[in-house]
C-alpha cells in the first residue's frame, strides 16, 4: 500500500476520537449515578442517626 | 390526542427520556459499528487505489463523512438551541448542549485526517486556505459553546447563552460551503454529491455512503448517551435519579 503511514495515523485518530467519544459520556453516566448513591447514603445515615434528637 | 404529539410531549419528561436513551443507545451504536465495519472494509480492502493519489485517497472516507457531519451537527444544534430558547423546551437545551463536544470531535477529526492527507499530496500539513480556516473557526466555535456551557453555574442560563452563540456561529456554515466556490481554494471543489453526479467512480462509492450512515447512526448514539448523562447530572436529587441510583447499585 502507498502512503501506508499516513492512512494508518489517519485511521487511528479516527478510531481513538470515536473510543473517546463512546466513553466519556458513559463515564459522566456513572459518575452521576454514583453521586446520587452517595446521597441517599448520606441522608440514610443522616435520618437514622439520633444525633440532633438526644 | 394524536399518538406522535403524545410522545413528544413524553419526551420532554426527564424520566421517560432517560429510559428512551437508555433504550435506544446500544441499538444505534451497534447499527452504527455494523454500517462502520463495512465501510472501512469497503474503503480499505475493497475499492482500487486512486490512479493519482495513490492509496492516501483512502482517508477520504473517514474525513468527508467527518466534516459533513462537523456541519451537520453545528446546524442541529443551533435548530436545538432556537426552539431551546423560544419555547423553553429543557430537553431542547440538553440535546444542544450534547451535539457540541460529538461535533468538536468530528471537526477535529476533519482537520487532523486533511492535514494527514494534506502532507503527502500538497507538501504541507496545513495552509491557510479559505476551507481549512473555516473549518478551524468551527472547531473554536464548538470549543466556545462548550466553554460556555460549562463556565456558567446555572444550567438552563449557561445553555441559553451557549445557544445564542450556536445561534450566532451557523452563519459560518454556508461560508465553509462555498468556500471553495467563492475563493482560490487549495483544497478541491465539491466531488461528491448526493443528489446529482459525483466526479468519483462508482466502484469507490458505496463504502463511503456506508460511512456517511455509519457516522449518523454513531452521532444517534452519542447524542443518546451524552443528553442522558447531562440529563442525569441536572436531576441530581430527583427521586427518580435516586430510585435509578439505587436500582443500579
Amino acid at each position: 500500500m502507498s502512503y501506508q503511514n499516513y492512512v494508518v495515523a489517519a485511521y487511528a485518530v479516527f478510531a481513538i476520537v470515536l473510543a473517546w467519544d463512546f466513553v466519556a459520556p458513559r463515564l459522566q453516566i456513572r459518575r452521576e449515578l454514583r453521586a446520587a448513591r452517595l446521597r441517599v447514603a448520606r441522608d440514610n445515615s443522616r435520618n437514622g442517626s439520633t444525633e440532633l434528637t438526644r | 390526542m394524536n399518538p406522535v404529539v403524545r410522545w413528544f410531549h413524553q419526551l420532554g419528561s426527564p424520566p421517560y427520556f432517560d429510559r428512551f436513551a437508555q433504550r435506544w443507545t446500544p441499538w444505534a451504536y451497534g447499527l452504527a459499528v455494523l454500517v462502520m465495519a463495512y465501510g472501512l472494509y469497503g474503503a480499505l480492502f475493497m475499492v482500487p487505489a486512486d490512479y493519482q493519489q495513490g492509496d492516501s485517497f483512502r482517508i477520504l472516507y473517514i474525513h468527508v463523512p467527518s466534516a459533513w457531519m462537523s456541519m451537520a451537527i453545528f446546524a442541529l444544534m443551533a435548530i436545538y438551541a432556537a426552539i431551546a430558547l423560544v419555547w423553553r423546551i429543557k430537553l431542547c437545551e440538553i440535546l444542544a448542549m450534547a451535539c457540541a463536544p460529538i461535533g468538536a470531535a468530528f471537526t477535529l477529526v476533519t482537520l487532523v485526517t486533511g492535514s494527514i492527507w494534506g502532507k503527502p499530496m500538497w507538501g504541507t500539513w496545513w495552509d491557510w486556505d479559505p476551507r481549512l480556516t473555516t473549518e478551524l473557526i468551527l472547531l473554536f466555535l464548538y470549543l466556545g459553546v462548550i466553554g460556555l456551557y460549562n463556565a456558567i453555574d446555572d444550567r438552563r442560563a449557561a445553555a441559553r447563552a451557549a445557544g445564542l452563540l450556536a445561534i450566532v456561529g451557523v452563519a459560518l456554515l454556508p461560508v465553509i460551503h462555498y468556500s471553495v466556490t467563492w475563493w482560490n481554494s487549495l483544497h478541491q471543489g465539491q466531488t461528491i454529491s448526493l443528489f446529482g453526479k459525483s466526479h468519483m467512480d462508482p466502484s469507490m462509492l458505496p463504502p463511503l455512503f456506508a460511512m456517511i450512515v455509519a457516522t449518523k447512526l454513531w452521532f444517534i448514539g452519542s447524542l443518546l448517551a451524552r443528553a442522558r448523562a447531562d440529563n442525569l447530572r441536572r436531576e441530581a436529587g430527583k427521586d427518580w435519579v435516586r430510585k435509578l441510583a439505587g436500582a443500579m447499585q
